[in-house]
């Protein structure tokens, strides 16, 4: 154990370092396209579809923000859900006043299977799935659809950003997101765009048919479904231009819940798509940067685990051993810093990493996480926000183990 | 050649890997660094050990009328020298990973404190002088949880008897398990069989725990 530990921590450094690495090559190779996006060559008719369960605070001005897009829109169906609340007279109220506006009320059968029914009842060459408490900008759609230009393009995903920012944990995932979606756009350039979220993506009709729809077992079917399209040789690319805003959880136990659904959801992904390893198309990156990705943060895990453990286990023995000696369980320990391997690499990356999401929020525009009044809250995103991650994990293999599987944020 | 984007894969792979070795390159350094400089403070603190040392040997071999309140002192500020610099080294070894003089140097150390320990007995024989001599007998190497916590107790309970009786006390901690030969001869004289241990005047033995109170009663 004794040299195990800094070998852990050694490779860990070394994997940061080649992320880090990893990203800012793609970013020299791109930087001058990552925030266009194509002129569409021909007019695509679009059917946007919107799924809402229990949504009648948000649903309107969902709603609202498709018909202000730009980009002419063949009609808008919004998928009832078995909604118990206001949702349906919502919408209803919505389609008096507006023809493109359609409903289709259906019993509580979940996310993908209401969009496969969206589907089947789509007229537009392109489907936009946008969640109804996304609110597109009205350039958005406008700012997607050059990509199918490429035959190849399966979908096309969007620049998802936070609505509200008020809340601390807000904050953070105000942050979160900006950075999220600085490299996926960045993966973009190796084939490696693992999800589309449902914020905003847009997909090829022809393509969600050929490949069989969205998933209706998978809880992030969003996931699944960009790894589906990537499995049958299609392409997933992001507009960053193209930007949507989304609520997310003002909770810690919603937030909880929701990143601990996502992570089953991956893992489902990860265990259907197993025999694509090492093969063209997810083997390259996704299925690889996946599986490491769990691996590491269960490692993580596990040696935070032990030093607990044993950092507790010490602590008991201080105190029993104290009483015996009649002194205070409670020592000051000495103040001191002697620079290592290991601290210098820590304290090095720290900087890198710190550096390197100032500058994901400079690339998306993000510019006011960079004031000092922000400095405590990244950096509380640096150190606390992302090593509750592997917690979150555990919390879904357990989930997975006890066979649970729920929405989670409703 | 390079613009297809698989290539990012070597290339990151490259500049991590050249990156990590210069760091790790430069982690090496520091440590033989660190090394270098505690051989320093050794090498000084010998030299401070041999005038001591010598002072006692000329008093006890050829009967030269020293200046006992000298030697002492002289002693005394050995003692916390050495004390100091075991904080140090113990810091240092700590923190040096990958690289195993710095072991050497905690040996030499732990050796250089026998001596003191040697010489402080003559002196306070010849010179009859009332300090108190308190060997503190310790693991060095890979102690376990159990027992890190018990030596961490016993050293801050031996600080504080330090702190009330100041130059009263001559503290001499020595890492009992570090394969020095006299040493061993040392601690089966004294019949040291469990560490850690407090030996007070080579006379009061304390195995483990040991309150401030027993500590006190025995230097009365």
């Amino acid at each position: 154990m004794e040299l195990f530990l800094p070998i852990v921590y050694l490779a860990y450094m070394f994997i940061s370092l080649f992320m880090l690495f990893f990203f800012l090559i793609i970013f020299l190779r791109t930087a001058n396209t990552i925030n266009t996006c194509p002129v569409p060559k021909r007019h695509y008719s679009v059917s946007v579809l919107i799924p809402a369960y229990n949504e009648e605070k948000s649903i309107k001005e969902c709603i609202e923000a498709v018909l202000k897009s730009d980009y002419p829109i063949e009609e808008i169906i919004v998928i009832n859900d078995g909604s118990k609340d206001r949702t349906k007279e919502i919408v209803q109220e919505i389609m008096s006043h507006n023809k493109i506006v359609k409903l289709l009320d259906k019993k509580n059968s979940g996310k993908a299977d209401s969009l496969n029914k969206g589907i089947e009842m789509a007229k537009g060459e392109l489907i936009a799935v946008v969640d109804s408490d996304g609110f597109i900008q009205s350039d958005a759609i406008r700012k997607m659809v050059g990509f199918f230009n490429d035959e190849n393009v399966g979908g096309v995903t969007s620049n998802v950003l936070v609505k509200h920012r008020k809340k601390f944990i807000e904050k953070l995932q105000a942050m979160e997101y900006a950075v999220i979606s600085w490299t996926r756009k960045l993966l973009e350039h190796i084939d490696g765009i693992w999800v589309t979220p449902g914020a905003l993506s847009i997909y090829k009709k022809d393509a969600l048919a050929r490949i069989g729809g969205f998933d209706v077992k998978n809880l992030t079917e969003d996931i699944e479904i960009a790894w589906r399209l990537t499995h049958f040789g299609y392409k997933v690319n992001m507009s960053v231009p193209a930007r949507v805003l989304t609520i997310v959880p003002e909770k810690f136990k919603v937030w909880a819940n929701q990143r601990i659904r996502w992570n089953i959801g991956g893992l489902s992904t990860l265990i259907k798509y197993k025999k694509d390893f090492f093969k063209k198309g997810l083997g390259v990156f996704i299925l690889p940067f996946y599986s490491l990705s769990y691996f590491l943060g269960l490692l993580g895990f596990g040696v935070f685990g032990y030093l607990t453990l044993r950092s507790i286990y010490y602590r008991y023995f201080m105190v029993k051993y104290s009483i015996g000696a009649g002194i205070s369980p409670i020592i000051m320990p000495e103040i001191y810093f002697t620079p290592t391997i290991l601290n210098m690499f820590g304290i090095s990356l720290l900087v890198l990493g710190f550096y390197f999401t100032i500058f994901a929020f400079s690339q998306m525009k993000e510019n006011d996480f960079i004031k000092r009044k922000n400095i405590l809250t990244l950096l509380f995103y640096l150190i606390v926000y992302l090593t509750v991650y592997p917690f979150l994990l555990l919390a879904a293999f357990y989930n997975i183990v006890a066979g649970k599987k729920t929405w989670g944020t409703k | 050649m390079f613009d297809n984007p698989k290539h990012v894969f070597w290339q990151a792979f490259l500049a991590a890997a050249i990156v990590f070795s210069f760091g790790i390159w430069m982690g090496f350094l520091l440590e033989n660094y660190r090394t270098g400089l505690a051989d320093i403070a050794n090498s000084k603190m010998d030299l401070d050990l041999m005038d001591v040392k010598l002072q006692s040997d000329l008093y006890k071999n050829y009967n030269m009328n020293i200046n006992c309140n000298l030697a002492v002192e002289e002693n005394i500020l050995f003692a916390d020298k050495i004390f100091e610099e075991g904080k140090t080294m113990e810091r240092d070894t700590k923190a040096n990973t990958f690289t195993e003089d710095i072991i050497y140097q905690h040996k030499k150390l732990d050796l250089l404190r026998v001596i003191f320990w040697i010489n402080s007995i003559n002196i306070k024989q010849k010179c009859n002088s009332s300090y108190h001599n308190v060997v503190y007998f310790y693991q060095f190497v890979k102690p376990n949880t159990n027992k890190g916590a018990e030596q961490n107790i016993v050293s801050n309970v031996l600080s504080d008897l330090k702190q009330k009786y100041g130059n009263e006390i001559m503290l001499i901690p020595i890492a009992a398990d570090n394969n020095i030969t006299s040493l061993k001869f040392l601690a089966d004289y004294y019949n040291i069989t469990y560490l850690p241990t407090t030996l007070i005047d080579e006379k009061a033995k304390f195995e483990g725990i040991v309150n401030l109170e027993e500590l006190e009663r025995s230097i009365q």
